[in-house]
């Protein structure tokens, strides 16, 4: 094992917020000498927070996709949607550009981000020999569309403002809706609190 | 070895000797390709001005219709705020408040710190909440989602599109704009360049 050339190696560590190098162990309390926020070599607890966050995750998927998200009443007959009924009803219009942006946006990228942490964590625990590149790679793009997700969210937000004349057409949110931001909010915080330099940390070489 | 000489990549730990690329030069880790470092021109000066016409923009873009909706000669307003208030009002209060933070809050909170902090700095003033102000600023930038906001705008007008008459307001003018601040905000940000200064006028502030 060479892996001298890290900060950790040569004993420093990087503030998380300010990018200040410190020493490790010069300071009684590590806290930084630039912006004053608690120093650590690596984000605290890292692996288990992200796990505990992305399987809360998995756990809300599960109702986000069962439960209406939105129900749409026009002159008093009420039709709930499922995320996916919505986007076969947007196919069944002859909308397919904005069904697929939706397919995107509200089933692959939570899947994507759900499934791509957990071989993250999966990488970090059983210390598989990767392209630790490529795997840094993969967290950057789970990090970046996390927050595309709330596109539906968004949508149905609209929607319920805008059309609610009461019996004659109106859309309400269904249970769906909690679920679902929830898994992208925790989601979020899970690729948040996950520490790709740990990807780095169990390569041998 | 001088400390202050190296700097480690965020996202794979890898101590480099620290590097001063030029105006619109990209500095990358060699060894993970994290983008390091990305100066731009006269950071501070466009942030604060970006930052004050955001400020301007904040109220219009949040209170005047952005969409307006005609079905069976009632016609309907929709505002930023009144999804939330809408959403809130049904029960949904979990999913209004994620929405009302993700659309009002942290955009207005982000304009709001870059302006405090650009212009602390570019007045030269030390002020001991700089530190906590650009921390916070890091912290919310993920949680501002204007843009998706816009997209859950355009796939909801698709929607009603068949069903409706739909009339685009001056809240929506105003929105796309403070988009646009915001996004030329993002890429301005020198978040170095910053922190720099930040610690310089610290120190100067303690002499």
């Amino acid at each position: 094992m060479k892996k001298n050339n890290t900060a950790l190696a040569q004993g420093l560590m990087r503030c998380h917020e300010c990018g200040k190098l410190a020493q490790i162990r010069s300071t009684a309390p590590p806290i930084c000498t630039r912006c004053g926020s608690h120093l650590h070599a690596r984000l605290p607890h890292s692996f288990q927070r992200t796990l505990a966050l992305l399987l809360s995750g998995f756990a809300l998927y599960i109702p986000a996709n069962l439960f209406p998200i939105m129900t749409v009443t026009k002159l008093g007959v009420g039709e709930p949607h499922t995320i996916l009924g919505g986007i076969v009803a947007l196919i069944h219009s002859d909308m397919l550009p904005i069904a697929m942006l939706v397919l995107v946006a509200s089933i692959l990228v939570p899947l994507l981000k759900l499934l791509g942490l957990s071989l993250l964590l999966l990488c970090v625990h059983f210390r598989w020999q990767v392209n630790a590149k490529l795997w840094t790679r993969l967290y950057r793009i789970i990090a970046f569309v996390g927050r595309w997700s709330m596109l539906d969210i968004f949508m149905i937000s609209i929607l319920v403002s805008l059309v609610n004349l009461g019996g004659v057409a109106q859309v309400i949110a269904g249970s769906a809706a909690t679920a679902f931001a929830a898994v992208v909010v925790l989601t979020m915080f899970a690729a948040k609190s996950f520490d790709p330099r740990l990807i780095w940390d169990v390569q041998n070489d | 070895m001088k400390i202050s000489n190296y700097l480690a990549c965020p996202e794979c730990d890898l101590l480099l000797q620290r590097v001063f690329p030029a105006v619109n030069e990209k500095a990358h880790c060699p060894r993970c390709h994290y983008l390091l470092h990305r100066p731009r021109i006269q950071s501070i000066t466009r942030t604060f001005a970006l930052s004050l016409a955001g400020l301007f923009l904040l109220l219009p873009a949040n209170l005047l219709p952005i969409v307006s909706i005609k079905i069976l000669e009632n016609t309907h307003d929709g505002t930023l705020l009144s999804g939330s208030v809408t959403l809130f009002n049904e029960g949904m209060w979990a999913v209004a408040v994620v929405v009302f933070l993700a659309s009002i809050f942290f955009p207005m909170l982000s304009i709001i710190l870059s302006l405090l902090i650009s212009g602390h700095l570019y007045f030269h003033r030390p002020n001991r909440y700089l530190s906590v102000w650009l921390r916070t600023l890091q912290h919310i930038d993920e949680w501002a989602m204007l843009e998706v906001y816009l997209l859950g705008i355009i796939v909801a007008c698709v929607k009603l599109a068949s069903m409706a008459e739909l009339k685009f307001g001056l809240g929506l003018t105003a929105f796309v704009l403070l988009l646009w601040v915001a996004l030329m905000l993002a890429s301005n940000f020198d978040s170095v360049l910053f922190w720099q200064r930040i610690e310089q006028l610290n120190v100067h502030e303690k002499k």
